[in-house]
Parts: C-alpha cells; structure tokens; sequence
C-alpha cells in the first residue's frame, strides 16, 4: 500500500483527533514500520488494518465510516497532486468513468508493485453508473469516500447506492445517480 | 508534561525514520531513473542508426528506381491528374526527339505537349483523339499501335493509376517495335514461302493433336488421300487413314515421337474412295511455348510408284542372282566335268611317249599333248576364278623357298623359250635368303601366269622376273615382284582392262594367243587375298611390266637337311639296303618293271606317279638316285628336274637319270640340260639299269652280284635271247609280267577282231597301239611288227589294207592262242623258281 495513504490517514486523525490519537494507535499497533511513513514509500496493507482497528477501538466510529471519510478527504489532495494528468477530464462521470480504463492503467505505469481493486463500469444512462467493486482488500467503503470526495471536488452531487455482493465485501455493486 | 514530550519525541523519531526512507527511496529512484534515462538514451541512439540505415536503403531503392525507369527500354511518361508531367526518361525523349533531359520536362503540361509532338504521326488526329478517347475511359489499354511518318512503328501502352479508387493519374509506356515488327513480317513471309513451298513439293502435311484427331489437313494431304478438309478434320487419322498392319507400325513410332523426336517411316494409306497408297511419313512433334507437345506434324509422300518398282527389282534381283549362281554352278561343274576326260587325254599322251613312237608320231604328240594343256589351263582359270569368287581359296601358311621357286621358273621357261631364242632372266635380291612363310602354290601360280603371258607376247629379246626386299621389319618380309618382257606390250588405251576379267586387250590377236582371258584377273585376286597389291606398266612395242608386292612372315634360316650335305662318296659305303631310290613314272608297266628289279636287288625305293608327286618327296628324304620319266601328265620330268636343282630340299645333287622312251638326241640334250645326269632308254634291259646303279653307286651293285645266280631257262620257243636280257636275272620280275600279261593283257586281244569286225578302225588303231609294247615282255617278239602294222594301216587308210589287216589280227590271235599254253607253263616254272630263289 502506497505511503501516501498511510501519511494522509495519520495527518487526517491528527487532525481529527490530535496527534495523541496518532501517537496511541501506532503504539497500539505493533507495526512493522514503527509508524514511520513515507509518501513515496510502500507498506503493508495489514498495517493499514491494525491502524483502523485502533482508530475505530478508540473513537467508536465504525472501520467502513472511518474508511468513508478518510476516501472522502483523501481525494482532495491526491486531486492536488495529480490533476495535471487527469486535463481532459471535467466532471465525477467522466472521472469515475476513467478509473479502469485510465487512472488505473497509469497508477501501474508509476508503481508496478500497486495492488489496485478491479471497477467494472457500466453507463446505465447518461446519468445513472453501475460500477462493480472488487477486492481482497475489502476497502469498498474507502471507495465510496473517494466516489463523495470526488462529486464535491466537481462540485456536483449525487445519490449513491451500495450493494453487498459477497457478505465479506470483496464485491459491491455501487449505482450512482448524479443529480443535475 | 513528560507524556507529551515522549510523544513528540516519538513523532520526532517517526519523522525522521521516514525521512531517511524517503531518502533512501529517492535516492533509489533517482539511480532507477538514471538507468532509465541511459536505456532511454541508448533506444534513442538505436532508433536513430535505423532510421538513418532506412533512410539510406529508401533512398538507394529510389536511386534504383529512377535508374530502372530512365534506362528503361520502354519511353515512359508519367501524369497527374490534372496532366502535369511528373516523371519520363531517356527513351520517351529519344522516341519523340525531345532535346532536353527527362528532369526538365516535369511539371511541363501534357494536354499542350500532346499538340506539339501530333505532326510526327502520320494519323495526327487519330493520335490526338485516340488520346481523349483513353482518358475519357481511364482503362489500361496496352498495344496500340502508332505510324510515324518517318517510317517507324510505336507500340504504347495506357495504364490509368487509381489510389483507394481515386484517379491519381496515368502513365503512358511508348517503344520502338519497328524491328520487331519488320522481323515477325519476315518470319510470316518466310513461313508463308516454305509452307508453299512444300505445298508444290507434293508433300502433304497433315496436323493432329496428343490424341491423334486431325487438327489440320492441307491441300497437297487432301488430294493424296481424296478427302476435303472438313471430313476429316476432328476424326482420328489412324483409324481413318491406316490399314491395321500401318497402325502397328504407327504405334512403334508414337513411342519415338513422345521422346520429342522425329522420325520417318513407311506406311501403307488407305484412300478415300479405298485404294491403297504408300507414303513415307516424316513425323516431328509440335511444342507450344511452354515446350510441351500438343501434337504431331506428319509429312506425307506419296512413293507408291517408288514401292511398286522396289518389289519389282527386288524380284528381279532374285531372278537375276538365281541365274548367275546357276551360271556359275554350271561353269564350275563343267569345268570338272570337262578336267575328268581331260585328265584321261593328258594321261594317255604321256604314256604315248613310252611307246617308242617314231618321229612323226612324236610330232603329233607334241601337238596333242601341248592342246591338251592348253585346254587344262583354260579350265583350271574357269575353276579357279569360281573358287576364288565364292572365296573358297585357302591360303596356306608353310616355310618354302621363294628363291628356289624364282630360279626354278627361271629354268623352266628358259627351257621352253629355246625355241624361241628368247633369254629369261632372273634377278633376286641377295637381301633375301632362308625360307619365307607364305602360299608357295599361288606364288607359283602368279608368277607361272605371268611369266606365261610374257612369254606368250615376246618372240625375241628377253622375259624376266626379279625381286626386290623392300623392308624387312617385326618378322616380315615385303618383296616386290616384277615380271618384264621385251614383247609386243600393251596400248596406254588398253592398259587399264587388262586386270579385268574375260578381256582380252586385242580381239585381232586371239587367233595367234589364246586364252580365257582370265588369267590376269586370276593374278590380281590371287595377289590381293594376300593382301598384295599390283600395277602393270607397258607401251606398245616396248614390252611390258607388271609389279605386285607381297608380304610373308620371316621363316628364317632353317636349312633343310640336302643331299648337298651328303658327299656322293657316301652312297659308296651304304649298305644296300638303306640305299635310297625313287622312281618317277606314270606308266604302271614300266612301274612294276623297275620296282620288280628294285624289290629283287632288295634296295628300298619310293614312287611318284608324277614331277609333282616327286617333289613332295624329295622334300621329305634324301634319296641316292632318282629314276625320272620324262612325259609325264601334271609336270613332267624336266619340270620337276628344274624345280629339285634349284629350290631347297634334300635332293639338290641327287643323280638323277632320265628314263625316255625316245632315242633322240635332242630330247637328251635337254635332258641334260635341265640337270639330269643320264638317261636310260625304255624299254631298258635289267643290266642297263644295274650299270647305272653302279655309276653311281658302284658299291651296291657289286653286292648285287655276288646275291643272284641267273639259273632260270625260258622256253626255247619264245624269244628266249630277248627274254635273257629283258629281265637278266630277276625271275621275279619276270613272273610279274607273265602274271599281269596272261591276266590283263591277254582279254584284250580277241576285242581286236571284233573292234576290226565293227569297223571301228580308230579304237582298232589304239589298242593295237597298246597292245603292241606288251608281247616282247613275254617273248612272242615277232608279233611286235605285227601289231605295228596293225595300228600303221589302220591309221592311214585301213579301207586299202583290209586285207592285210585281216591277215595280222588272224596271225596274232591265232600264235596267241598256240603260245598261251607256253606262257602259262613259264609262269608256273617262273613262280616255282622264284619260291625257291627266295
């Protein structure tokens, strides 16, 4: 898992909740890395998981809500840091629209050794999407932040159903109905 | 306070451990970058070799390219669309006489030039709306053709140029075919001459595809069968046109024409209306372009007539063959026939000369005798010619002395041009000595031919023959033989006939020389099987020379063992009975007379019955005396004479001694001449031969004497004096001739009355001719002159002496028939006394 995740998941509990909450579920965590991160490196998924566990343990806040809303902040600043690839794309659609068949294709381009989750896309009409998620990693709701992270940036809103495809969600269908 | 500061000392150390791996990370990625950077440099460097190498390879394609197109033998111009030149070259340039280079015409309009170049055409508004006409269509057209007006022809093409079906322009491809076409009009010119002319030839020619259909028949093939063309074009040729036994011949052929070979071959043709023709047929495949056959072109001519001819000549020549084979078996079997009688005759002159004839009668023997062999010759030349043309002449291999042969002849016809007064040479070449291994006889032959020609044709001067080694190498001998007269020769005119046979050079001549006109063509094949060649060279009054050369194997020096070698002294000191004599006589009384002495003496002898039989002989023993007849039939005694003395044998210097019936001295002279020591007188009494025997070999006879006692008595009433010295004391001999007269003799005399009682004068004549030497040898002596009288009168004019022949035949066979019991009781007492001698 790319250090950007972990670093922009420790700054937003810092935050959040300080960096005493930062500093207590690393501590909890017996974490290979030791808790040091950096965005250019890459970790353990599993750390990634003892992280939220704590986190959730901690603050009572369920792992799929703290997934949602770390997607959701998240999106802003890899939008910060990668907009000038994405020139042609100018709206949540077009984005969403774009993941498997481009962003997803150039994350491999930069990081071969990316373990990324599988989005089957379907334009079910101009305003409608039905995207398949698909994962070992489960994080269907960290996709959910960055699909509500993603409409907000383009200032666009949108009405998001999730659909449990296996009880473990390693498969969840999500349709997206923007609004205009 | 102490929380917090552990906190932040632990984010501190956070930090700073995830600085050192964003280093590390970094710095890892800057080196991967660097890599990347150096691969990438290196692809860049890679790419940029490739392109250069493509460039450079594009741009030599294009160099080829424009090379291909400006040297192409084809003018070419190249339009765009809008009919801008784009590209021509040298050939278009030259074609239309353009006297600037190719790269100057590009971009120049078309639609202009095409006014410009119009006047060279001789249709210079065809030309230009021919053009129109194919732009309008934008179809390729190839093979126009275009006239120019100084003579030449164009062919051009048009190929309209589409990309993804946009016209894009067109090219026009022009060339010079004025050569082209001037040699295809020559080839169809000369096609068209020679197809006429074997039209006229009365070849018909006849096309037909792999499967025998006829493909075409032409005109001169058509009146030879009676068929039109269209009858028979589709049909199957064979089937129509061949009889079955020409279609077996046609398949062997096929074989033979499906190698790609051509081949002739007769057959017969069966026409149209159903008559029979042969032809001969040439056959020779047809080939397309690819070289394969797509059928065959037969030639056919008509050699009917020719056939029919053939067969006719064919039978004629049976005929003609059977006819001369029957000739020949005819001339071949008469001459034998002829020789049979001929043999008797020559036979019978010879013992005429023991019959003590007077000189006259000699006379007419001599006549008789030289017609006799005369006519012998003629019939051996007739034999000989026909031997040696159904090659029945075997030629011998056998060591013999060519020397001795030369001389021999030599002798032998200088005794015969005595009369003549003729000189007959001989010169031979010293180089050649010993023996050669060759045909004695037809050497002999050859040269007895020869030599008898050139005696036959001279009357004075000389005759010769000489030799000459010619080179002596690897074991052989070459030898030239030359045979020259000083005779009446030959005419340039004439010369060249003379080896040809039944020609004889002067038919005005034949009544002085006669002959089968054989005789030289028997020589010049006789030379020839032997592998000899011959020239004869001759002018009219100045004689004549003929030369032939003949090859023999080296027989060395073999020296025969020759009484030579034997001093004559020897014979002195022999016992008698390995003394030696042979005797040469032809008649079988005068045999039984001498061999009956010879058996009592007890000396060993040997007999020939003729010269011939006795060289033989004398080749194979050494004798001490020979007794030689002189008349003999096949060679006579002074041939054979001739040919002991001077060839090599045993009996070189043996004595020889005449035995003649004749008393005269010429005749010894000859004798004596040719060699003979001595010559005892027929009939001889035993004491004349015994004094011979002790001339010449005294010591023999004197044992002779001392061995017999002459105690037999004969009959006081025969002619007992006579009888005494006849046989002297050999009783034996006596008894044999008592023997032989009582038994073969005395039948004969009744046959004189009744050849008398017939009239028969000339058969009365000779058997008292026979009968007459045969009394004396019994003692009835007086009957002698009787007989003579006989044979006298009978002769000459029996019809004026009937009487007196009457009256002898009477007196003879009556005194025979009173002494028979005399000569009876003499043979008893002449057997009994010799039982006891013995």
């Amino acid at each position: 898992m790319k250090g950007i995740v972990f670093t922009e998941f420790l700054d937003l509990v810092e935050e959040r909740f300080g960096y005493e909450m930062v500093d207590t579920i690393i501590e909890k965590s017996d974490l290979p890395s030791k808790g040091s991160y950096t965005a250019v490196g890459t970790y353990d998924h599993a750390e990634m998981m003892l992280l939220l566990g704590n986190l959730s343990h901690e603050t009572s806040i369920p792992t799929n809500d703290l997934l949602r809303l770390y997607g959701n902040q998240l999106f802003d600043t890899l939008m910060g840091g990668y907009k000038k690839h994405l020139v042609n794309i100018n709206s949540a659609f077009e984005l969403l629209s774009a993941i498997e068949s481009y962003i997803h294709v150039e994350v491999r381009k930069l990081y071969p050794d990316a373990e990324l989750p599988y989005f089957e896309t379907e334009i079910l009409s101009p305003d409608q999407l039905r995207m398949v998620y698909s994962s070992e990693r489960k994080m269907w709701a960290f996709g959910l932040g960055l699909m509500e992270g993603c409409f907000r940036h383009f200032n666009e809103t949108a009405h998001i159903t999730h659909t449990l495809l296996t009880e473990d969600g390693s498969s969840v269908e999500f349709i997206i109905t923007r609004n205009l | 306070m102490n929380k917090e500061i552990a906190i932040w000392q632990r984010k501190w150390e956070r930090e700073k451990n995830a600085r050192i791996q964003a280093e590390a990370i970094l710095e890892d990625k800057a080196f991967e970058l660097f890599e990347a950077s150096e691969l990438l440099k290196k692809n860049n460097e890679d790419l940029e070799n490739t392109v250069e190498q493509r460039t450079k390879a594009l741009k030599e394609s294009q160099r080829r390219l424009e090379t291909f197109i400006s040297n192409l033998q084809y003018g070419i111009l190249l339009e765009d669309e809008n009919r801008r030149m784009m590209l021509t070259n040298k050939a278009f340039c030259s074609i239309f006489s353009i006297p600037v280079a190719p790269e100057a015409l590009i971009g120049a309009d078309c639609e202009a030039a095409v006014h410009e170049i119009k006047n060279l055409f001789v249709d210079a508004d065809y030309f230009v709306s021919r053009i129109d006409q194919l732009l309008d269509k934008r179809a390729l057209v190839l093979g126009d053709e275009l006239y120019t007006t100084d003579g030449r022809i164009l062919e051009r093409n048009y190929v309209p140029i589409f990309y993804d079906d946009d016209y894009i322009g067109h090219c026009w491809q022009y060339r010079d075919v004025t050569q082209l076409r001037l040699a295809q009009e020559q080839i169809k010119l000369s096609e068209e001459k020679y197809r006429g002319v074997i039209e006229n030839m009365e070849l018909g020619i006849l096309e037909v595809d792999n499967n025998g259909l006829i493909v075409r028949a032409y005109q001169r093939f058509c009146e030879m069968t009676g068929y039109n063309e269209a009858e028979i074009v589709g049909k199957n040729a064979a089937d129509l046109l061949l009889t079955e036994q020409s279609k077996k011949t046609l398949e062997e052929q096929t074989d033979t024409r499906n190698k790609g070979e051509a081949s002739n071959y007769e057959v017969q043709m069966l026409r149209k209306d159903g008559s029979l023709i042969w032809v001969v047929i040439s056959g020779a495949p047809i080939f397309n372009t690819n070289k394969e056959i797509t059928g065959s072109m037969g030639i056919h001519l008509n050699i009917t007539q020719r056939k029919q001819m053939e067969t006719e000549l064919k039978e004629a020549k049976i005929i003609a063959e059977n006819a001369q084979y029957a000739e020949k078996e005819f001339l071949a079997n008469m001459s034998h026939e002829i020789r049979t009688p001929l043999n008797a005759i020559i036979g019978m002159a010879h013992l005429l000369y023991d019959t003590r004839p007077t000189k006259q009668q000699r006379e007419y023997l001599d006549v008789l005798k030289n017609a006799s062999n005369i006519l012998h010759g003629l019939i051996s030349d007739i034999l000989d010619i026909a031997k040696i043309e159904a090659g029945k002449i075997e030629i011998q291999n056998k060591p013999f002395d060519l020397i001795g042969l030369v001389r021999t002849l030599q002798k032998t016809f200088q005794m015969r041009a005595n009369e003549k007064e003729l000189q007959v040479e001989a010169m031979i070449d010293a180089r050649i000595d010993g023996l050669v291994i060759g045909d004695e006889l037809l050497l002999n032959q050859i040269l007895l031919n020869l030599l008898g020609n050139s005696l036959k044709f001279t009357e004075t001067g000389h005759i010769g023959i000489s030799t000459r080694l010619l080179k002596r190498q690897e074991g052989k001998v070459a030898i030239e033989f030359k045979v020259y007269d000083s005779g009446i020769g030959i005419s340039s005119e004439k010369l060249p006939m003379i080896f040809q046979k039944f020609k004889q050079v002067d038919n005005n001549r034949q009544q002085q020389h006669r002959g089968t006109g054989l005789g030289l063509a028997i020589v010049k094949e006789l030379i020839e099987l032997q592998g000899g060649t011959i020239k004869a060279q001759s002018e009219l009054g100045e004689g004549t020379s003929i030369t032939f050369t003949l090859s023999y194997a080296d027989g060395g020096n073999v020296e025969l063992q020759t009484a030579t070698n034997i001093p004559e002294s020897v014979t002195n000191h022999v016992p008698l009975n390995q003394l030696n004599v042979l005797v040469v006589e032809d008649n079988e009384m005068n045999q039984r007379y001498v061999l009956g002495l010879l058996q009592k003496w007890k000396i060993p002898f040997d007999i020939a019955a003729n010269g011939s039989e006795a060289l033989a002989l004398v080749q194979k023993k050494a004798y001490n005396l020979i007794l030689m007849d002189l008349e003999m039939p096949i060679m006579d005694g002074y041939n054979a004479t001739i040919a002991i003395r001077n060839t090599h044998n045993h009996n070189q210097r043996t004595p020889i001694i005449a035995l003649t019936a004749s008393a005269l001295i010429d005749q010894k002279h000859k004798a004596l001449g040719v060699g003979m020591n001595d010559f005892l007188t027929k009939p001889f009494a035993p004491t004349q031969l015994k004094q011979l025997l002790i001339k010449y070999a005294p010591n023999a006879i004197d044992n002779l004497n001392g061995e017999v006692e002459h105690t037999f008595k004969f009959n006081e009433q025969l002619d007992s004096s006579f009888l005494d010295i006849f046989y002297e004391d050999d009783m034996n001999h006596a008894h044999e001739m008592f023997d032989t007269f009582l038994n073969d003799v005395l039948p004969d005399f009744p046959i004189l009355q009744n050849l008398f009682d017939a009239e028969k004068w000339e058969e009365v004549q000779k058997l008292a001719h026979k009968l007459k030497p045969t009394v004396a040898m019994v003692g009835l002596t007086w009957l002698e002159p009787l007989l003579l009288l006989i044979e006298q009168a009978t002769r000459k004019h029996p019809v004026d002496n009937l009487p007196n022949i009457a009256q002898a035949i009477e007196k003879v066979n009556h005194d025979l028939q009173t002494y028979t019991p005399i000569l009876q009781t003499e043979w008893q007492r002449l057997k009994d006394f010799c039982v006891i001698a013995t």
